[in-house]
């Protein structure tokens, strides 16, 4: 069973890989954003096996905080891009 | 079987290349998404290493909110951009820099290879010394008892460090709101995120804390996923940033540090050493801490990713 498992992190890191290609080569910020969700996504995946494999039960844990964060960091991203796009209306500073 | 120690030298090989591209990487928000890969990618390694507390905080810190606060910054820089790769070294500036960098890396080479063998370690003593906070994770025991002076410490540093994003409001702003986040449309995705994530978020962080007495965990980390969500909330135009001047808000910040040093003066006072637990209650206080400390970084953090104020208190 864990050979099959091994062989499946194998096979995952391969397409972490492939992801990491897009994010060397872009060309645009979005599509490297994009590949590295990608990387996430295979990194969880990774980790899960991994956990199991190793009987590690954090790893549980910390795939768990990757994943939300990693939301978030797609999230802060797209958020950049929007204010980007809609240049900033100059900050209200009325007089004290 | 040969197959796991190749995966493991394939991973370290995909690390070594991203942390080499998001150097060299030219564009500073391709940099940035650069490092947010190499955040994910090292927590899988300090996995592998058999770290798993240290996994935590790679991916909760290392990756998520660093992540975020660069992006900011690199959006903040982009207008400058231009201007300032105009500026390149000329050679002997590059030959300079070259030559020092190349002087600090020996450093610490040499440093490294002439440590003693066995490395002198503290680890054998802190094993033994383990039961006596009533805590089972051996990594909070040392944050927390044996080295809480210096975790103290870092809570005080994380709130100069707001008070000097602070300092950069101009007069007008002083104490009113960092700047808003554009309104999101209300059936997007950022806002469907927004409403979907943070009860998640909010159970998630709140665990790594409690967990963290028996297993890889702790306040940072728990603290960073409740920022973290707090963030998508005020992205998606969902909330808004409260006024910095505000109080409640300003005791949130100081909670931490105070009950802190709070603790560290009645130990004084009672057991005769700063920071002394008293033995049978060590695990209550160290959680009341815990939970005073995961309230005013995950503020803190926050705050800190906002940004200074930027728009001026509402008369």
């Amino acid at each position: 069973m864990n050979e099959f498992l091994t062989v499946m992190v194998g096979l995952i890191l391969a397409l972490l890989a492939l992801g990491l290609v897009r994010v060397l080569r872009g060309p645009g910020d979005a599509d490297r954003m994009m590949a590295a969700q990608l990387i996430g996504t295979c990194g969880i995946a990774a980790l899960l096996i991994i956990g199991v494999i190793g009987d590690i039960s954090a790893a549980i844990d910390v795939a768990l905080v990757l994943a939300l964060l990693a939301t978030f960091a797609a999230a802060a991203f797209a958020e950049c891009a929007r204010r980007a796009q809609q240049p900033d209306t100059p900050p209200e500073t009325e007089g004290p | 079987m040969t197959i796991v120690p190749a995966l493991d030298l394939f991973v370290a090989g995909v690390v070594l290349i991203v942390a080499v591209w998001t150097v060299v990487a030219r564009d500073s928000s391709s940099a940035v998404v650069g490092f947010v890969a190499y955040g994910l990618l090292l927590a899988l390694v300090w996995v592998r290493l058999g770290a798993p507390d240290v996994a935590l905080t790679e991916a909760a810190i290392g990756s998520g909110l660093t992540g975020a606060l660069l992006i900011g910054a690199a959006a903040r820089l982009r207008a400058g951009e231009s201007s300032t790769s105009a500026e390149h070294l000329g050679g002997v500036g590059r030959t300079l820099v070259a030559a020092l960098a190349t002087i600090v890396a020996a450093a610490i080479a040499v440093a490294l290879l002439s440590l003693p063998d066995p490395a002198p370690s503290l680890a054998p003593e802190a094993a033994a010394n383990a039961g006596a906070t009533g805590l089972g994770n051996p990594i909070t025991n040392v944050l927390m008892a044996f080295r809480a002076m210096d975790t103290m410490l870092e809570k005080f540093v994380l709130v100069i460090a707001l008070v000097g994003v602070w300092s950069l409001a101009p007069d007008g702003a002083w104490g009113g709101r960092p700047r808003s986040y554009h309104r999101a449309d209300p059936e997007g995705a950022l806002v469907f995120l927004a409403r979907v994530l943070p009860p998640l978020g909010v159970v998630l962080g709140i665990y790594v804390l409690w967990v963290s007495a028996d297993h890889p965990g702790g306040a940072f980390q728990g603290a960073t996923i409740l920022a973290a969500m707090w963030l998508v909330v005020l992205m998606a135009g969902l909330g808004d940033v409260p006024e910095v001047g505000r109080q409640q808000l300003r005791l949130m910040l100081v909670a931490g540090p105070v009950v802190f040093l709070i603790v560290g003066l009645g130990g004084l006072l009672l057991g005769g050493a700063f920071l002394s637990y008293p033995q049978d209650w060590a695990k209550p206080v160290i959680l009341a801490i815990e939970f005073a400390m995961i309230l005013t970084v995950a503020a803190t953090l926050a705050l800190l990713v906002a940004g200074p104020p930027e728009r001026s208190a509402e008369p």
